[in-house]
């Protein structure tokens, strides 16, 4: 017998005719000339025709009608096993298409949170100040406490600068400084002013001269301007004498002082300095407030009557009142003695003023 | 292979009318191949009952999955495939069980077909395969030798000898190699020879 396993693949191959015609005729050749792969393909053609001849077995006259059963009892149950898959498959596809929209919105937000962190302006948290509406109840409101600063290189308890805001044309823009209502009578002085430039550069300078305000370039735009500051009656007597000397210079001037219920305000309408500095020499806010609702009912009759009569009597009857002694002084001691003094927090009065041009 | 082709040309009619629904075209294709694939699947697996099961599994699946079929080989060849895969697939799970009966048989066939045998092997002269078919207990020993191979060796010499299939056709139905499936029959027919020469003494 013939162990070779490649002559009895290449036998077998002879046997099954899948040799190419040189193969076959080499086979035949080794057949023809060794009697051992001779008998070899003998044994594996007897093993071929043995298998071969195995009767073949018809299929059982039941198969094809089975089959066809079966088919037939599959395609009845087919339709609600599709119609299940669909809702499945359908509910699968919700499911996805509810997750990746989830997925958008949280990639987005995150995007968006990413673009304002770039984007945001520095800073915009930081804001000393909330810009709004004076009437709001200041009680609502948070801001930083008023500091005490040095004054041309003196280091001494400085009046109280509660901030410097700059304004844009008639933007009622108004500061809300870190002023206890309690303690403190609130002013808003608001200014009309045909020659702003002139108004803004004296009353810049005349804050500064009273060491309220050592900042005056932040005070300067092109069409206003806005200033606020806490101090003493004192310091704001001396600067309301030196802003007297241009008060002929406003076309119009209102003052509104909070009453301090529920952010209604006092309005009073042609104010001049002496009457502010009337309003703030009383004692007590009570005293202060019923003043300037007098300055208020009788500014406003004055306005009303043609002749302005009645605000003419007002002003020789208390020719007195706007006379403010304005303090001179001889020397830098006395200012900073002015300075040093120290303020009775209840004796502090608030002051806005809003500059616009005309 | 004219012959092959010519059912190729049909099997593709029949397919594409199976595939709108034709329920005739359906069991035209059934009655086509029904004999040849019981045919195969009993020679590989022996048990009759089993081998009508696995045809009807067969033929439900080609049925059911005929849309799937690309045409990228012939339908024949996808049809053996997956006869003989479920075949194959059912061997590996009841081999001790289609060993069993043939040993339960064993001695019935024993005396009569053993001397066939052995006769029919030591003859130098080929045989008459049409006496060898009328033989049962030698075919019986014969079935019994096949069933003594493994399941891959018997798998294509029955492809080869009984359905007639070439080696590239064996190939592509068994999802091999060329050179496998020539090593595969090598090996197989050379196993049968020995256990053959075994059983007849």
């Amino acid at each position: 017998m013939n162990e070779n396993p490649n002559i009895d693949e290449l036998l077998n191959s002879f046997i099954d005719g899948e040799l190419s015609q040189r193969q076959f005729t080499e086979v035949q050749r080794l057949i023809t000339h060794d009697e051992q792969i001779a008998q070899r393909l003998h044994e594996l053609q007897q093993c071929k025709v043995l298998v071969n001849s195995l009767p073949s077995t018809e299929a059982p006259a039941w198969l094809a009608d089975e089959i066809k059963t079966t088919l037939e009892r599959r395609t009845l149950l087919e339709p609600p096993r599709r119609y299940y898959e669909e809702i499945q498959g359908a509910r699968h596809l919700l499911l996805r298409k509810v997750l990746s929209a989830a997925a958008m919105i949280g990639l987005l937000t995150v995007l968006a949170a990413v673009i304002y962190t770039i984007l945001a302006p520095e800073g915009a948290e930081e804001k000393p100040f909330v810009v709004g509406d004076l009437r709001r109840p200041t009680s609502d409101i948070t801001a930083p406490k008023p500091d005490l600063g040095v004054v041309k290189g003196i280091e001494s308890p400085k009046p109280a600068i509660a901030s410097v805001v700059e304004t844009k044309g008639s933007e009622s823009v108004a500061p809300v400084a870190a002023v206890e209502k309690s303690i403190v009578f609130i002013m808003r002085l608001e200014l009309e002013t045909g020659g702003l430039l002139a108004v803004r550069a004296f009353i810049s300078r005349a804050i500064g001269d009273n060491g309220l305000f050592e900042r005056e370039a932040q005070a300067y735009q092109n069409d206003g301007g806005m200033y606020a500051f806490s101090c003493s009656r004192e310091v704001m007597g001396v600067l309301l004498a030196d802003l007297r000397n241009v008060w002929d210079k406003f076309e119009t001037a209102k003052l509104y002082v909070e009453t301090g219920h529920g952010g209604d305000e006092v309005v009073i309408e042609g104010i001049t300095a002496e009457q502010i500095a009337e309003i703030i020499k009383e004692d007590g806010f009570e005293k202060r407030m019923e003043v300037a609702k007098d300055f208020a009912v009788l500014n406003n009759m004055h306005n009303l009557l043609p002749g302005k009569e009645i605000y003419a009597s007002m002003d020789s009857d208390k020719s007195d009142l706007g006379v403010i002694p304005k303090p001179v002084l001889t020397s830098g001691s006395e200012a900073i003695k002015r300075v040093r003094e120290e303020i009775d927090d209840s004796q502090k009065v608030h002051l806005t003023i809003l500059i616009t041009g005309r | 292979m004219t012959e092959t082709a010519n059912i190729n040309i049909d099997d593709a009619t029949l397919v594409e009318q199976c595939r709108q629904g034709d329920s005739e075209a359906t069991e035209r294709l059934i009655i086509k191949y029904q004999n040849r694939i019981y045919n195969v699947i009993l020679k590989i697996c022996v048990n009759a009952d089993d081998a009508a099961e696995l045809s009807q599994e067969t033929f439900v699946k080609v049925i059911e999955n005929i849309d799937k079929f690309e045409g990228r080989s012939s339908f024949y060849t996808w049809l053996f495939k997956i006869a003989v895969n479920l075949t194959l697939s059912y061997c590996k799970r009841s081999a001790k069980l289609g060993l069993k009966s043939l040993d339960s048989e064993d001695d019935k066939h024993g005396r009569e077909g053993r001397r066939a045998l052995k006769e029919f092997l030591s003859d130098d002269s080929s045989s008459d395969p049409a006496a060898i078919a009328s033989n049962k207990e030698l075919c019986e020993l014969i079935k019994k030798a096949l069933m003594k191979l493994n399941d891959n060796q018997r798998a294509v010499i029955v492809l080869r000898d009984i359905e007639g299939m070439d080696y590239a056709q064996i190939a592509r139905v068994l999802d091999v190699e060329l050179g496998t499936v020539k090593s595969r029959l090598n090996r197989g027919r050379s196993n049968l020879r020995e256990i053959m020469e075994a059983i007849s003494q």
